[in-house]
């Protein structure tokens, strides 16, 4: 990829998407989490997840939790939107306390969790029909963010009819539809292919320049972990807790090939000597 | 197998297997061949027609008495769907409420599991005597015997949603309602149809011998009424008819599910 100016990426913008629906807000909420813990059953069988563990996300950063398998990563993510309760420790949603599940987010999954029995524009407007809101401006949005990640043309089809890509994509979209402070990602593409991963990884990036939405990125690939965020908080195994915090400072939009940066080979191998000590790898 | 045979084998399935219409062709080949058969058989050995009626005395039975057989054929289907209807009506919320509910689960379940290892057409008597002898008992049976299929898949379908689509469902601020109506209920839907296609299967079974013991009206009564006239031939037309019936209904929900479950042929 040729180096990128601030003029390019303007023109890249659809002006549909600066429009915000609904009563979300257009700009990234902060999050603040204090000895929040995870503690799944009780008595014997009493499985300790997660934490204690703090977070400080500003709003509109891009932050990635990287860790071992089952260490908690994607509870951290379910207790900050208060889709669970958390077993001790608080939250804190733009300085709110944060008592019941929130709805200004968007979620992507490592599956693209997509209704079969609907088409992929009607996936998306699942947001609208549930937040009953008025559906021509809703829809305006939907075809701006189609437009945007590449489905023009897909409205009409089904999952089923779609690639893996494609079928993320269109999830990325029901997530961002409704304009949402936060957007949630849990391995959002762990289950595509290297060349797919690449491609969305960038057009995500994209669309968080623009919109500047705070992101909370799980994933263990050290990758896209650097290759997306801000900060990368890495993980322990579980019960986890965030042994590490690594600020990454790389210039964006960031190239397919990280390797042009011979910062990334540092950050990485940083990365890499943490899960060593923590005997994530043993070689 | 020599080359040359296989290569033959190989142009003799492409030109009768593979597509849709062949295979229906070469059923229909193998019926008339079988009919053929029979008939040829039949008047070679000169069987009586109260022992054994040729096919082309019970086909053409089956135009004489048309209005007749169609008259119980209708009666059938009617205690088909009316059955069949009760029997989703009441198995789909009830299967929501056994999958939500622990406590249904653990109590109420294992009663029905032995309800239905019971043999339907036992109840049959005690509800001719509770409900008279007609097509609401014949009605009644087909319900025992469809809901239970029907229930058990949509109770699968239900659980085996992804937990995460209700996370989802959440973050919109969905209430329980519109999870269910928007999210729950179709995505648990391919279950529940499977059922409803066994059920339907056990409907057309059990219709034909309810109506034997219980009801004064359809195929299976007819069917017992011509036994009792030694009418052979009337037997053998209210047989095809069934078969008809039986054949309408399966190919109806294979349609209805191909419509509603595009997905579900990939």
């Amino acid at each position: 990829m040729t180096d990128t100016t601030m003029a390019d990426m303007n023109s890249r913008i659809p002006s549909g998407l600066v429009d915000p629906v609904g009563e979300a807000n257009a700009t990234g909420a902060s999050i603040n989490a204090k000895g929040l813990t995870k503690v799944f059953g009780s008595g014997e069988n009493a499985f300790h997840a997660l934490g204690p563990i703090d977070l400080d996300i500003k709003p509109g950063e891009f932050v990635s939790i990287i860790g071992p398998s089952g260490c908690g990563k994607s509870t951290t993510m379910l207790l900050v939107t208060g889709l669970e309760p958390p077993s001790a420790g608080s939250v804190e949603i733009d300085g709110k306390p944060l008592t019941a599940p929130i709805s200004e987010i968007g979620i992507v999954f490592q599956d693209h969790l997509l209704l079969d029995f609907r088409t992929a524009i009607n996936n998306v407007m699942l947001q609208q029909e549930i937040r009953g809101l008025d559906r021509a401006k809703f829809r305006e949005r939907a075809d701006a963010l189609f437009a945007r990640l590449g489905l023009t043309g897909a409205e009409n089809r089904y999952p089923w009819q779609l690639s893996g890509g494609m079928r993320q994509r269109v999830s990325i979209a029901r997530a961002l539809v409704h304009d949402p402070s936060m957007l949630l990602m849990d391995e959002p593409f762990g289950a595509l292919d290297a060349i797919t991963r690449t491609q969305i990884r960038h057009d995500l990036e994209m669309l968080w320049l623009e919109t500047r939405k705070t992101v909370l990125f799980i994933t263990h690939s050290i990758e896209e972990a650097v290759g997306l965020s801000d900060r990368v908080l890495v993980m322990s195994k579980s019960p986890g807790t965030i042994v590490e915090e690594i600020v990454i400072d790389l210039p964006r939009p960031r190239p397919a090939h990280l390797g042009e940066y011979p910062e990334f080979s540092k950050y990485a191998e940083r990365i890499y000597r943490i899960f060593e000590k923590l005997g994530v790898y043993k070689f | 197998m020599a080359p040359a045979q296989s290569g033959a084998r190989a142009r003799l399935m492409a030109a009768f297997g593979g597509s849709y219409l062949s295979s229906v062709l070469i059923g229909t080949v193998a019926v008339l061949l079988l009919l053929g058969v029979w008939e040829i058989a039949l008047r070679f050995f000169e069987v009586p027609i109260w022992l054994a009626p040729k096919p082309s005395d019970f086909l053409a039975r089956l135009y004489t008495d048309r209005a007749l057989i169609a008259g119980h054929a209708f009666w059938t289907s009617l205690t088909i769907v009316e059955g069949f209807v009760l029997g989703v009506l009441v198995a789909i919320p009830l299967a929501l409420a056994i999958v939500s509910v622990g406590a249904l689960e653990r109590g109420l379940y294992p009663v029905i599991v032995f309800l239905n290892i019971m043999p339907k057409t036992v109840i049959g008597p005690i509800l001719i005597i509770w409900f008279g002898i007609g097509p609401l008992v014949a009605a009644l049976i087909v319900f025992l015997m469809s809901f239970f299929p029907v229930l058990v898949d949509s109770m699968s379908g239900f659980r085996l949603v992804d937990r995460r689509l209700f996370y989802i469902s959440r973050s919109m601020g969905a209430s329980s309602w519109q999870t269910f109506w928007k999210v729950r209920l179709p995505a648990a839907m391919p279950h529940i149809f499977s059922g409803m296609k066994i059920g339907v299967v056990k409907a057309v079974e059990g219709v034909i011998i309810a109506e034997f013991i219980a009801s004064n009206k359809g195929l299976g009564f007819m069917i017992v009424r011509a036994s009792a006239f030694m009418d052979m031939t009337l037997m053998f037309s209210g047989l095809v008819a069934a078969a008809i019936v039986a054949l309408i209904f399966n190919g109806a929900m294979s349609i209805i599910g191909q419509w509603l479950m595009p997905w579900s042929r990939h």
